[in-house]
């Protein structure tokens, strides 16, 4: 998603974090591209709008100490 | 609108179709298998899904790249029975790969077999249910829709997304697309549908909205082929960035260039030089946010 994407604030249904860069990590067990974990992705399409808020800032926090994921 | 207890969707992203999984009581069954490159991942997590089972089915809307390319990883892995569509069972058999369309595009895919085939007026026990299998040419000659009317689900594959639909491949062929696509999405409109599962993006329960954004869509690109046209080129270089996430800014007239089906969409609509193609792909694809340029690079975005 764009730098400016902002999910916290976003209106409307929250678009997959998922960038097509789909590479489990079994260090961190998380995917390298949009940084959720497998039950996180797994469970995606059917998690509640506030569930996937929860994921969204989820995925920023931990990319914010990982820096050097995708 | 929930999905059944029988049913999770794996939604993925544009390189690779979402999943579709089915746990019954009967057996267990995937729609749809993603793009080759993500096969191990798929693998992960169809089989984080399946939970302890076994994955016994494994069934394709339609054989394009993004749809069939984990078929052999899971095939690999379970010795799964495979359904696809009836029309294309002689270019798997033969793995014929230009008529299964992955030389034209320039995409990869693991050679895999099959068991049968579906063509339209099948039905199919899948989870608890009982789904009938459509015919949807437009975007694909071969497609197929599954539908089920207990439920009102109907699983649309690339034939109707929330908005718009895939490229009209034949029509780049200069085959008849056009027409087949409105036959497809005057097909849906008839149907009772409380949910969509398309083949990219979030499941949806609008259908009506849906159907007339793709109807619009639809009449735009058929009242100016060229806009098709215009459309098919910058998805392909998507999808060969979605697919490498980055390549050299110089090397985009080239890797267009070997694109066969490219190639033809220029010579057929574009006619341009191979520079001035690769700009203008590049333009396109910045100014909707889909890449953008860093230094020698052009790296996928969004």
């Amino acid at each position: 998603m764009a730098e400016s994407f902002d999910p916290a604030s976003y209106q409307g249904r929250l678009p997959s974090p998922c960038i097509s860069h789909c590479v489990m990590v079994p260090e961190t067990g998380l995917c390298q591209g949009c940084l959720r974990n497998i039950d996180e992705i797994v469970g995606w399409a059917s998690a509640s709008e506030a569930c996937k808020r929860t994921i969204w800032l989820a995925t920023i926090e931990r990319r914010r100490n990982h820096p050097g994921a995708a | 609108m929930k999905l059944p207890a029988d049913m999770q969707v794996l939604e993925r992203g544009w390189l690779s179709s979402n999943n579709i999984l089915f746990s019954g009581s009967a057996g267990t069954a995937l729609v749809d298998s993603g793009y080759l490159t993500h096969a191990a991942h798929t693998v992960a997590l169809v089989g984080h899904a399946l939970a302890g089972r076994r994955l016994d089915l494994l069934v394709n809307t339609h054989l394009h790249s993004d749809h069939c390319g984990g078929n052999a990883a899971l095939q690999a892995k379970y010795a799964c029975r495979t359904l696809i569509p009836a029309a294309q069972a002689e270019a798997v058999r033969d793995w014929d790969q230009d008529a299964l369309s992955f030389v034209a595009t320039g995409q990869q895919c693991a050679r895999f077999g099959f068991d049968a085939t579906l063509a339209p007026g099948d039905s199919l026990r899948l989870g608890e249910q009982n789904w009938q299998v459509l015919g949807a040419p437009g975007h694909d000659p071969h497609a197929l829709l599954l539908y089920c009317a207990a439920t009102r689900i109907l699983i649309s594959a690339d034939a109707l997304w929330e908005n718009g639909f895939g490229v009209i491949f034949p029509e780049l062929e200069g085959a008849s697309g056009f027409a087949e696509a409105q036959a497809t999405l005057d097909l849906i409109a008839r149907l009772d549908i409380g949910l969509v599962i398309p083949g990219h993006g979030a499941p949806f329960a609008d259908v009506h909205g849906a159907l007339q954004r793709a109807g619009a869509r639809l009449q735009y690109l058929r009242a100016e082929p060229l806009r098709n046209a215009r459309n098919a080129v910058k998805v392909l270089l998507k999808f060969l960035l979605l697919e490498r996430q980055q390549v050299p800014l110089a090397q985009v007239p080239a890797l267009l260039g070997e694109i066969a089906l490219v190639r033809q969409i220029n010579r057929r609509f574009l006619q341009l030089a191979d520079a001035a193609l690769a700009d203008w792909a590049v333009a396109q694809l910045q100014r909707v946010g889909a890449a953008r340029i860093d230094g020698e690079w052009l790296r996928n975005h969004g």
